[in-house]
């Protein structure tokens, strides 16, 4: 967005842009451009980032299209020009379709987990996976990456060990059959609610209550702490408590993950590189402390390491490059 | 520039989302921001990754894309408030409801793909058939018409220009010149406000 650019007598307007970009496309669409025309596109297009953008997007509404040619030659264009105003019949059966695939992923999901859960199995996620597991119950795990979780369900008590990494837990209510949850010597145990449980590399054990209340405490302690909906308690690895209030927005954000999304808000690019280490083996390198201790913002897929360091990048001024196994930045 | 694969990918997951991502950006406070800029930024980011297939939700991928143009450029505006700025970094992105733009599948796309087509002006709507129900090339499409090759592109740009507009603002009605004509002096001056500043 070049707003302030003095010396030029006026900013090209996004509707201009996106008229050459449909121009451009559309000699694209006549086949292979011309040695000329190629270069003449790419000058075009490299003088504004948004001039790329409008062109993709050109192109993008140009493949659209392909699928017309499944209208068949009898097609005519005259016969639709009525059916414009009935989007909504459509809508609502759109709706029920989606509702019936959620519907059928749930009843799978549920299928599955149980029969892992009754077996006694571990449940386990590779790097870079979240999974959820729906529980006969009427409860469900949802786990992060590379994370294992151990459940032992008995008559009269729900247990699960949280090995390594971090998980969901949405608890169905249950008064005789309390739901506990170990993770390294910090025990939780709730009745129904919703949490997450973190395990930290150093042995540091993160909890947050999303709805309910939960009681954390060491393992065996006859006094847990009593921890309500939108309550966050870092047990350090020396079994001290610390609780701190979450806003429903951060509490929300803090397990972003079930969607394939990281919070990076006002960390740095250090931090933010080491949270990505848990989601993926493609590193985020940085060697000059003065860009590891720039502060990013936003959220971003977990997935994709590789385009965070890109937008970093962008929205920094510095350069990310390419490595064999990821990602470098650096200054310019 | 973007690849086959890029285009197809962009086509099939991003585009239908563009509809809404418009509706959601248009109800966020942004001052001296066009919402077509931030499309088309957004656009260049995703034409610019490396690669796209282990993106696994590309509709809130697009929004979140979109969210951090927004806020590089509030950040490099100077003029938007701090509130404005934490405002749109706190701010959640629509998830899990799919839209009223959301894919539809089979036979439904296809009509609506159909009644798109058939919004166009006469001259453009026939070129257009022939290319894309058809299968004709450009130069078969002139052929067929007794008209010149560079008319059949421009039938087609024209096209493609009507039928973006169509698709994205939810095929209604396209934002008439006058009214675009006034955002665009809106936006130059904002941006003078900046400069005084």
């Amino acid at each position: 967005m070049k707003t302030n650019a003095p010396e030029q007598k006026r900013p090209e307007s996004a509707s201009e842009i996106e008229s050459s970009a449909a121009s451009w496309a559309a000699k694209a669409d006549r086949g292979d451009l011309s040695f000329d025309e190629q270069a003449a596109l790419e000058k075009w297009l490299g003088a504004d980032t948004r001039r790329l953008g409008a062109y993709a997007r050109a192109l993008a509404v140009n493949a659209h299209f392909d699928r017309a040619a499944a209208l068949g030659p009898g097609f005519s264009p005259d016969d639709f020009e009525e059916a414009r105003p009935s989007p909504p019949p459509a809508l609502k059966r759109r709706h029920f379709l989606f509702a019936g695939g959620a519907a059928l992923a749930a009843s799978v999901a549920a299928a599955v987990g149980f029969g892992a859960l009754s077996a006694g199995a571990a449940v386990v996620t590779a790097k870079g996976d979240t999974r959820r597991i729906a529980l006969a119950e009427g409860s469900a795990i949802t786990l992060n990456t590379d994370s294992r979780i151990e459940p032992r369900f008995e008559e009269r008590l729900r247990q699960v060990d949280l090995v390594k990494g971090e998980a969901l837990f949405d608890v169905s209510r249950d008064r005789d059959r309390p739901f506990v949850v170990h993770a390294g010597d910090v025990r939780i145990r709730v009745l129904g609610t919703s949490f997450s449980v973190r395990r930290f590399d150093d042995g540091a054990v993160e909890v947050a209550v999303l709805e309910g209340h939960v009681e954390v405490g060491a393992a065996g302690e006859l006094h847990p702490h009593s921890l309500r909906r939108g309550q966050r308690v870092r047990v350090s690895p020396r079994g001290d408590f610390r609780i701190e209030r979450l806003s429903h927005a951060a509490l929300e954000r803090s397990i972003g993950w079930r969607r394939g999304i990281i919070d990076l808000q006002g960390m740095t690019l250090a931090r933010a590189a080491a949270e990505y280490a848990r989601y993926s083996d493609r590193r985020i390198v940085i060697a000059d402390p003065a860009v590891g201790a720039m502060k990013v913002t936003g959220v971003y897929s977990t997935s994709d390491p590789l385009g965070f360091a890109r937008a970093a990048a962008l929205s920094l001024g510095i350069q990310a490059i390419p490595t064999a196994d990821g990602v470098r930045l650096d200054r310019r | 520039m973007p690849s086959h694969d890029r285009t197809q990918w962009l086509a099939r997951r991003i585009l239908p989302h563009e509809g809404e991502l418009r509706t959601w950006l248009s109800r966020r406070p942004l001052v001296g921001l066009d919402i077509d800029d931030v499309v088309q930024e957004s656009y260049a980011i995703l034409a610019g990754l490396g690669c796209v297939g282990h993106i696994r939700n590309p509709r809130t991928y697009l929004f979140e894309v979109a969210k951090s143009v927004v806020l590089m450029a509030l950040r490099r505006s100077q003029v938007v408030s701090f509130s404005a700025l934490t405002d749109m970094e706190s701010l959640e992105v629509p998830c899990d409801a799919p839209g009223p733009d959301a894919i539809a599948a089979g036979r439904q796309e296809l009509e609506r793909i159909a009644t798109f087509i058939a919004t166009l002006p006469p001259k453009c709507r026939e070129v257009f058939t022939l290319r894309k129900v058809h299968e004709l090339s450009q130069r078969e499409v002139a052929h067929r018409m007794v008209i010149s090759e560079s008319t059949v592109e421009k039938h087609m740009g024209k096209a493609l220009r009507l039928l973006a507009n169509a698709i994205t603002y939810g095929g209604n009605s396209p934002i008439p010149a006058s009214k675009a004509c006034e955002d665009e002096r809106a936006r130059t001056e904002t941006s003078g406000i900046g400069l005084r500043n």
